[in-house]
């Protein structure tokens, strides 16, 4: 009865989530494919501005070119974290443990800005160097909450287990990956939204993204074209943040 | 059958279990006692090898366990632990079939084979199957804990303090559900527990063990009526040893023909039964503590079964005010009776054993 209530609760909840996002979706495509349809916004709004609406690139291009770049450095992210995550949790790389959580801190640690200008003379100009950053920034989160994730299995749960003639490969497949997989997400997510917002100031080493109008809105003193970009970016992150709440959810089983 | 020989596990130096030996027959029910950090634990854990072994041998059924690869023979050997032991992200019916499924069982099979295990546990396999874990009470939980080291028809079991985290009442009505799944399977059983009164419930050899060691492996009754030593003696608890001793006795071991008329042999005790059309008991005429000659309506709650213990009996006496109890089969019919005599009777007879 009361599960019933509950249940009914959460699902009104996720349908009206599911309307929130509906509608994000439609603006963030809407603004990214029709943002010239608003040049007389714009242009009301900056009129001392001869040129208030960004040209040089469309939209769709740099969304896309920004997505790649996220898409790029968060599935190194994901790869190398979740690898190193599960490393230090297996008794043969327990003692690498306080190595990587600290290693990772420290790339975190470090602003991105900083990892470009050392990337820029190892990997040159323009895509490279911004995936080394946004790699080295969305690493932390990813292995911290591995290692969290897997530390919350319980113990008898893995004993019960090995108990029941599992090997050390179907424990972590049936067992450990499964119940840490919602903490595990939660890192993934913050880690992709923070290089959402991160992947910007790739423009200031010349990769195209939505941060190519921010730049130059900010070097060339033009409010709409940081609008513009900010405007995309901002949406993107909300979105993708909502996508991977529902991910989160359907990982997560009872309460 | 299973050999423990010799066994013996050394942590920095010490050793937690300490040339251990025994041997339990196929189809006993062995329960290892001791006070907390005894090694009852680390010995049974050492059969199914989560514990390596630092010293001796264990022979499962003609095999030495450390010749198999520890998978496979874990696949053997049916483990159950704390309801907690369940997998969380897995339904009921998942989690029983977790050994069949490493076993690659085919689909069928292991479906047929998981309704079978939740209906002998009393579980209703349309409300339980897809339930998870934290939707189960402590007892049912543990009940699929049970079922899931039963799934594959396991050589033997082990069970360590399964019962441990359930309220008292449960934990009855769970151990007498044992008792009837170890006679329905006739599966060896070795069973960790801290607890006499739950050893003496359900054991057919009791191993009591005490910094390591092995103090006394014996029967249970042998175990009360002649400890080893002081020890022993102390941990089985002396001050309700008589109550103990009836809870290892049956019913239909001492109860006698039921008397249906008055013989005036026994004053004080003569009393007679009044029985209705189907043979069942109505009426107690006399063996009342307080009025010898009354009649006492027989009412449910104060009948004996054949399979009920004496210390059961003798609590209903007590509470219901009568020397005799009737003891009934299922339909209530009258078979027979218990007195108390009967019940003295075993105290003469545990007597007669010490000296």
């Amino acid at each position: 009865m009361n599960g019933a209530i509950h249940g009914a609760r959460r699902l009104r909840a996720a349908s009206a989530g599911n309307g929130v996002l509906g509608v994000l979706i439609v603006l963030l495509i809407g603004l990214t494919l029709g943002m010239g349809q608003l040049e007389p916004l714009f242009r009301a709004l900056f009129p001392d501005l001869g040129n208030p609406l960004y040209a040089r690139d469309s939209f769709l291009n740099l969304m896309l070119a920004h997505i790649g770049l996220v898409l790029m450095s968060s599935l190194i992210s994901v790869t190398i974290g979740v690898a190193a995550g599960l490393f230090v949790t297996r008794p043969v790389g327990r003692e690498f443990e306080p190595m990587v959580s600290s290693l990772a801190a420290i790339g975190q640690t470090f602003p991105p800005a900083a990892v470009l200008a050392i990337a820029v003379p190892l990997a040159g100009f323009g895509f490279a160097p911004t995936i080394i950053a946004l790699s080295l920034y969305g690493l932390l989160p990813v292995i911290q909450n591995t290692i969290a994730g897997l530390g919350t299995v319980p113990q008898t749960t893995l004993e019960a287990a090995r108990g029941n003639g599992m090997n050390r490969w179907q424990i972590l497949r049936r067992v450990e990956l499964p119940l840490a997989m919602p903490v595990i997400i939660a890192g993934i997510r913050i880690s992709v939204i923070v290089n959402i917002g991160t992947a910007t100031i790739g423009s200031t080493v010349g990769a195209k993204s939505l941060g190519t109008p921010l730049i130059a809105g900010l070097v060339g003193n033009n409010l709409a074209y940081v609008i513009q970009g900010a405007l995309l970016v901002g949406l993107l992150a909300i979105v993708t943040d909502l996508l991977f709440e529902r991910l989160e959810r359907r990982y997560s089983f009872g309460g | 059958m299973i050999e423990l020989q010799g066994l013996t596990k050394s942590y920095a130096g010490t050793n937690v279990v300490d040339d251990v030996s025994l041997t339990l027959e196929t189809g006993e029910f062995g329960v290892l006692i001791g006070p907390s950090g005894c090694g009852k634990s680390t010995t049974l854990k050492m059969i199914n090898r989560l514990v390596p072994l630092s010293g001796g041998r264990i022979i499962l059924n003609g095999d030495d366990v450390t010749d198999l690869p520890a998978e496979q023979l874990r696949r053997r050997i049916g483990y159950a632990i704390q309801s907690t032991g369940l997998f969380p992200h897995w339904s009921v019916a998942q989690n029983i079939a977790t050994v069949p499924q490493l076993l690659k069982w085919p689909k069928s099979r292991i479906d047929d084979r998981v309704d079978e295990l939740m209906a002998m546990f009393h579980l209703d396999p349309v409300e339980f199957r897809h339930k998870y874990p934290h939707q189960l009470s402590g007892g049912q939980a543990q009940r699929v804990g049970v079922a899931r080291a039963l799934a594959a028809d396991p050589e033997m079991l082990l069970m360590d303090e399964p019962f441990g985290a359930v309220d008292p009442l449960t934990r009855e009505v769970l151990q007498a559900e044992l008792k009837r799944v170890h006679q329905q399977t006739g599966k060896t059983i070795v069973f960790v527990t801290h607890d006499m009164d739950e050893a003496l419930q359900l054991a057919t050899r009791i191993a009591l063990l005490n910094g390591g060691r092995l103090v006394q492996y014996d029967r249970p009754i042998e175990m009360m009526v002649k400890p080893a030593d002081d020890f022993v003696r102390e941990f089985i608890g002396q001050a309700d040893l008589g109550l103990k001793l009836l809870s290892r006795r049956w019913v239909h071991q001492y109860q006698r023909a039921p008397s249906l008329e008055h013989h005036a042999t026994l004053p004080g005790l003569d009393h007679c039964w009044q029985l209705d059309d189907a043979g069942r008991p109505v009426a107690l005429e006399g063996a009342r503590l307080d009025d010898d000659h009354g009649v006492t309506p027989v009412k449910a709650e104060w009948t004996a079964k054949p399979e009920m213990s004496l210390k059961e009996a003798l609590s209903r006496m007590v509470w219901y005010r009568v020397m005799v109890l009737p003891v009934v089969d299922d339909a209530g019919k009258l078979i027979g009776e218990i007195g108390m005599q009967g019940i003295m009777g075993i105290q003469a007879e545990a007597e007669g054993r010490v000296s």
